[in-house]
């Protein structure tokens, strides 16, 4: 998809306070296509705020966000930004797989009726083909024989992976994880990790926010450390989370492990 | 006795220490009696009693006469235009509704302050004097024109002939019920978990299908009981239209009794009448609110009917039952629903050792039993 050497997602100089509190302090990052990085760091340190601004669910004060090239949220026009129309930063969100902490599952529509919803709601497909590219997703991640179960009826881990699928269902260029596990009673982690874990062999494009250091060393090609709205490291796993130089990376790996 | 005794073979906690378990777990449960609560029930089934008698009895509420117009045409004639008014006041005034309720939602300041401004005086002002504005529509504007505003005007139109009195009505309870439907429909929106609007923008979905797929299904779970209730209040609000002379049930009973002045036997039919209509809706608004729950529940909740056959059921069960404790079968005209919490409580806990039926089976046998055992 992306031409060359030009990263999937480029992120440049991003700011955003929420009141007084500034959370983001000017973040830079890039991942490159079939890339998986996971950003680690304290509770608070921007993390998500950081994945938020990458499918523009929140919008920056300063700084861009480009994702296979797109900048998202604006247009260039001569030496302006213009504003883009919510209509238009939806069309660029389309292409942007967003795993939520919490799930965030509709929960009056069944599992594949939750996949098959954006393919038919965004992409304009076929409501028949989309079905079928729901239970196809479904079956992918584990749940091909829960086809017709709402949300309740199934256990944190089953919710979660149907969200993983929906995910998906857009054919996304990139797949953003918050925190996909921290909602999940210890025994269901495992399934879930699993799922990413396919995903990130199969070359998908994935940016995860994780407490799991261990599943972060085995997955990620890049390990982003961030606090208090800086990134403190960013390399790859066996030199961040190995030989990390900042004191704050080492005082939290001392900490989780 | 304080307390009724456990039924699992734990010993009781005054038990002298000594007492084999295994023998205390093979004696026989006496469920625990409330003299108070039988006397309670005793008293209100007289006054019940009392009431009905004197319904049946007394010569002043007259129902030959009651009989006589229940279904006479005048009188459904009413009931169609009671019904017809409630049909388009509630159609029209929920769908000025949830445009207002948008409005207010909107991110953009005039809407939000127009609609605000509209329910604030609609709610201000009785239903009962509006509807006399409108039925005077035309002493203020003897014509109403289609044109361009403060512009020329292409159609004129006689008010009143283009506003009747039932269009009046109608105009004046649709509009009046807007006000409430729309505080009724932004709260159902309101409530709806604001991570269910981020997650389907992040999946990209447009506006529109997000509040109509996603957002409005859910809220329609808090908006269905408030809408029913004000629909049955509009149905019976109908009756203030008769200060505008119209035909519809209670203005077309009053005209009766003013014939030939059976005042009770009148209002009496007016009374049944909105009560089975009221019955109806409140039925239908039943089965639409089982709709809506879809997803909402790991077990859907029974329908009325099933509820009816599994009380049914219990009955049965607990008629065969030669272990039934101190109960008789429920008479075939008390309401099927069970009645206070701690009844309940008390009844599932005497019934622990004694059938093997559930619960809920056996609630409304066994709260009535010990009434009706009273009562006699």
């Amino acid at each position: 998809m992306s031409g060359g050497r030009r990263p999937m997602v480029e992120v440049r100089g991003v700011r955003k306070s929420f009141g007084d509190v500034e959370v983001l302090h000017g973040v830079d990052l890039d991942v490159h296509a079939g890339e998986v990085a996971t950003i680690l760091g304290p509770s608070g340190s921007g993390k998500s705020t950081l994945l938020r601004t990458i499918n523009h669910l929140e919008r920056p004060d300063a700084g861009i966000v480009r994702v296979d090239g797109e900048l998202m949220g604006y247009r260039r026009v001569g030496d302006r930004l213009h504003e883009l129309k919510e209509r238009a930063v939806l069309r660029q969100r389309a292409r942007i797989g967003f795993v939520f902490q919490n799930f965030h599952l509709f929960p009056h529509l069944t599992a594949v009726e939750n996949v098959a919803e954006a393919p038919v709601g965004a992409l304009r497909r076929p409501r028949a083909e989309a079905r079928r590219e729901a239970a196809a997703l479904l079956a992918r991640v584990g749940l091909g024989d829960r086809l017709d179960a709402y949300p309740r009826q199934l256990s944190g881990g089953q919710q979660q992976r149907v969200a993983i699928a929906r995910a998906l269902g857009l054919s996304p260029r990139v797949l953003l994880f918050d925190e996909p596990t921290s909602a999940l009673d210890p025994e269901l982690v495992g399934e879930v990790l699993t799922t990413i874990r396919d995903l990130a062999l199969g070359g998908t494009t994935m940016i995860v926010v994780t407490h799991e250091v261990g599943f972060a060393r085995e997955i990620a090609d890049t390990v982003v450390f961030m606090d208090r709205g800086h990134v403190v490291e960013q390399g790859p796993p066996a030199e961040v989370l190995d030989r990390p130089d900042h004191p704050r990376t080492r005082a939290f790996l001392a900490q989780v492990r | 006795m304080s307390s009724a005794p456990p039924a699992a073979p734990v010993p009781a906690r005054h038990a002298p220490a000594d007492d084999d378990p295994d023998e205390l777990r093979g004696l026989t449960v006496v469920p625990a009696r409330y003299y108070g609560r039988w006397l309670a029930g005793g008293v209100v089934l007289v006054l019940v009693a009392q009431f009905l008698h004197g319904l049946a009895t007394n010569p002043g509420w007259d129902w030959p006469t009651f009989f006589d117009y229940l279904l006479a045409e005048s009188v459904l004639k009413a009931v169609w235009l009671t019904l017809q008014l409630t049909f388009y006041g509630t159609a029209l005034g929920f769908t000025l509704g949830v445009l207002l309720a948008m409005m207010r939602l909107s991110s953009s300041p005039v809407p939000r302050a127009v609609a605000w401004a509209y329910i604030w005086a609609f709610r201000s002002i009785p239903l009962i004097v509006q509807l006399l504005f409108w039925f005077n529509l035309a002493y203020l504007y003897q014509e109403l024109g289609f044109g361009i505003p403060f512009g020329p005007v292409f159609w004129t139109f006689e008010t009143m002939h283009l506003v009747g009195p039932i269009t009046a009505a109608v105009i004046g309870l649709a509009l009046h019920q807007a006000a409430y439907a729309a505080e009724i429909v932004r709260g159902g929106i309101i409530s709806v978990d604001s991570g269910q609007r981020e997650a389907a923008a992040a999946l990209g979905l447009p506006k529109l299908r997000q509040l109509r797929r996603i957002v409005l299904p859910q809220a329609m779970r808090g908006i269905l009981p408030n809408a029913a209730n004000e629909i049955i209040s509009l149905f019976k609000g109908t009756s203030i239209v008769s200060v505008m002379a119209l035909g519809e049930l209670f203005y077309q009973v009053q005209v009766i009794y003013g014939r030939n002045g059976r005042v009770v036997p009148l209002l009496m039919v007016a009374t049944v009448w909105y009560i089975v209509l009221t019955t109806v809706l409140t039925v239908v608004q039943h089965s639409v609110e089982r709709r809506f729950a879809r997803g909402a529940e790991r077990q859907p909740e029974p329908g009325p009917l099933d509820q009816l056959r599994t009380r049914l059921r219990g009955l049965a069960q607990s008629r065969s039952s030669a272990r039934a404790l101190h109960q008789s079968p429920v008479p075939p005209g008390l309401p099927p629903e069970p009645l206070t919490d701690t009844a309940r409580t008390d009844a599932t806990a005497t019934h622990a050792t004694a059938t093997h039926a559930t619960a809920t089976d056996t609630t409304a046998t066994d709260v009535r039993g010990p009434r009706k055992g009273e009562a006699r």
